[in-house]
């Protein structure tokens, strides 16, 4: 792959190439990865962007309404629209705020979303750094996302912010306790921390024999656990059924409600890449990454970016299905029925890789 | 100089301009806030070293949890800060002797012979070398003992933050979720049976 | 190792970048028509009577603890979960790894219950 760019590039300069790389050698590498970490970021904002509109209109199907239909073909020129409409909207600086941690809010929120990516793998092989502690750090990065939202409530100085932002906090961690519960059953049955290895360990088992490698992924053996993952999943991210930190009948919109223009549109970005990591989460977890579900149809790409829009879709389905849970309802959920189902799967899951049944030889 | 060590310096610069001003910030949000910092920074020197998962775990338990919990208690305190700069000076003197102190004690441990780069060779580490799986196995055979005696010390913790903490409020409404779905319908709704009205009476 | 390391260094300051970029290109390109009206907090059309950071409820400070906690020992699970199949493909250590895991999550589990008991994680 580097070999073939740095031949393109050959090509491209033709006479000058040797000048140039003279200068370029020293810091190629960085450039590479700046280039690499490009290809990662552009097709997520734009997937971050069509989010936004496949959510419209999805939403309006299921309301038996058209949805966007206006500004392009089918509407699908919406995004574009929408943002630049954001970009050039006043950005509003409130007396009573700290300005530098006013604008530092949205930043810190939107850093993790993206920060995340770096480990998350796309093929076999296709991943920005194959990191041997590649879950820790995902763990670790996506508790950072929490201080945007605080950070923003408490910069805002106004009523509906703090309230928004501290409900919102405390349902972040309860949710990010059971996820990382949950995920130490998958750590058990695919002894890595690496995320190739543990879409590889899905790979194996008797049903991928079989010719049915579906049936061998983490959905099913570890399936109360995929549950737990996906809603927490839901909570963490603050969508609806779980969203109350903008339940808008309540709290107005939570901690966004002082921001405006592009300060805004960075909160409502995040919101997105992070449904979109973690689809990708939940299909590396659970639903065998790139692994295609039957024996005869070759592995790729294609595969997990199908099994990640369905989780996307599941997503918007969930909101256009379900009524918001109360405060009250989501604290119970978390910590009085996702923390017991983890901490009993946990030994049975371990007792059962000790007995004779052990389906992950 | 090779990247290492340069990356080194600009984690250790930013390790002491944040922790300086952990000290020096007015509003005690924002010094949390350097605290954090501080933290990502000593992370990332750990992460120099090779201890990849003591470098994680560190941002993952202090910046994703214990900060958390440290400004959920800064914002809600409505610290004043005058009043506790009032007992600055008086206190100044105690408090630099034992700075100077503590600054001592670590300058004559660090500077022994036991704490030299010579005492610490890098050691190379193969490429399938995994630092969590080394420190699991140590962990679950050497250190068996005060690995539970690590959960003996979250349990206190436990214990003790529900006995500080938790005051039940008397004028709260509760509602049992549980008999809220257990509910029927001839509970709350009764269908009578009445005789129709005539019309133009 | 640490070479794996340099491009999650690299992403987390373009990252940082990303995140700050457009909120200042924001700021500079958007109109300035600063209005009392406008700047002031969000309120239900009143003047805010008293200042926003106020007290709030004991219990988010008991849910901050309690996940603080928690993520601890999630950490120390990790490295357990992560060497668990070595453990059970070694016939002498099996059952002792396995239960030395099941002491430290019991030892839990009993404040996890004390928690429960005590009404720590209802929400009234």
């Amino acid at each position: 792959m580097e070999a073939s760019v740095l031949h393109f590039f050959e090509w491209l300069w033709g006479p000058y190439w040797s000048t140039l790389w003279a200068w370029f050698k020293p810091v190629w590498p960085l450039i590479w990865v700046i280039m690499k970490i490009v290809a990662i970021l552009v097709p997520l904002l734009l997937g971050v962007a069509y989010m936004t509109y496949a959510e419209r209109k999805i939403l309006g199907f299921m309301h038996v309404r058209i949805g966007p239909n206006r500004v392009g073909p089918l509407g699908l020129l919406q995004p574009i629209a929408d943002g630049l409409k954001l970009f050039f909207k006043e950005v509003i600086l409130p007396t009573k705020a700290d300005p530098a941690l006013y604008f530092m809010a949205p930043a810190l929120a939107m850093a993790p979303a993206v920060a995340v990516w770096a480990v998350v793998p796309f093929f076999d092989g296709v991943v920005l750094a194959n990191l041997d502690a590649g879950v820790l750090f995902l763990l670790a990065v996506s508790s950072l996302g929490v201080y945007g939202v605080i950070i923003a409530g408490w910069a805002s100085n106004s009523k509906y912010p703090f309230l928004g932002s501290i409900r919102s906090a405390a349902q972040m961690v309860s949710y990010e306790v059971a996820m990382g519960l949950a995920l130490v059953c998958v750590l058990m049955v695919s002894n890595s921390l690496n995320l190739t290895d543990i879409v590889h360990a899905q790979g194996r088992g008797i049903f991928a024999d079989w010719g049915v490698g579906a049936l061998s992924w983490n959905w099913l053996p570890l399936w109360p656990v995929f549950l737990v993952y996906l809603i927490s999943g839901v909570a963490e991210t603050n969508r609806a059924p779980f969203d109350v930190v903008e339940g808008e009948s309540e709290i107005v919109a939570g901690h966004m409600v002082e921001y405006s223009g592009m300060a805004f549109a960075m909160f409502f970005l995040a919101e997105y890449a992070n449904m979109i990591l973690v689809a990708a989460m939940v299909t590396v977890f659970f639903l065998g990454g790139w692994l295609s579900p039957v024996g005869f149809l070759p592995d790729g790409l294609p595969w997990m970016l199908a099994k990640m829009s369905l989780m996307l879709f599941l997503f918007l389905w969930l909101r256009a299905t379900f009524p918001r849970y109360r405060y009250d309802q989501i604290m119970r959920l978390g910590w009085k029925v996702f923390v017991p189902v983890c901490l009993i799967w946990i030994p049975v899951v371990g007792v059962w890789m000790m007995s004779p049944f052990n389906i992950w030889e | 100089m090779d990247l290492k060590t340069i990356i080194f310096y600009v984690f250790a610069a930013l390790l002491i301009f944040a922790a300086l001003r952990v000290i020096t910030a007015r509003n005690p949000v924002h010094a949390a806030l350097y605290l954090v910092l501080a933290f990502f920074n000593a992370g990332g020197l750990w992460l120099t070293l090779q201890a990849e998962f003591l470098a994680i775990t560190l941002v993952m338990v202090y910046v994703g949890a214990v900060m958390v919990l440290f400004l959920f208690v800064i914002m809600m305190l409505d610290i004043d800060i005058k009043r506790l700069r009032q007992g600055f000076w008086r206190n100044m003197p105690l408090a630099a002797t034992l700075g100077v102190l503590m600054v001592a004690e670590m300058a004559l441990v660090l500077s022994t012979d036991y704490f030299g780069p010579v005492a610490f060779p890098g050691t190379k580490m193969g490429a399938d070398y995994s630092n969590t799986r080394e420190l699991g196995r140590l962990l679950f055979t050497d250190y068996v003992y005060p690995f539970e005696l690590a959960s003996i010390i979250l349990l206190v913790a436990i214990i003790a933050a529900v006995v500080l903490t938790l005051r039940r409020r008397k004028d709260v409404k509760h509602l049992d979720p549980v008999q809220q779905v257990a509910v029927k319908h001839s509970d709350r709704l009764r269908v009578l049976q009445m005789p129709a009205e005539k019309e133009g009476e | 190792m640490l070479e794996n390391y340099f491009p999650v260094l690299v992403f987390v300051v373009v990252g940082m970048a990303f995140g700050c970029m457009p909120i200042l290109l924001g700021w500079l390109v958007s109109p300035h028509r600063p209005d009392s009206e406008k700047l002031s907090p969000f309120e239900c059309g009143f003047e805010p009577f008293e200042d926003a950071r106020t007290k709030f409820d004991v219990r988010y400070y008991l849910i901050a603890i309690l996940f603080i906690l928690f993520d601890l020992e999630i950490a120390f699970l990790f490295p357990w979960a992560t060497i668990f199949k070595e453990i059970t493909a070694t016939p002498e250590v099996k059952l002792f790894g396995f239960a030395e895991m099941l002491v430290f999550i019991g030892v839990l589990v009993i404040g996890y219950v004390y928690a429960w008991v005590k009404g720590a994680l209802d929400w009234e």
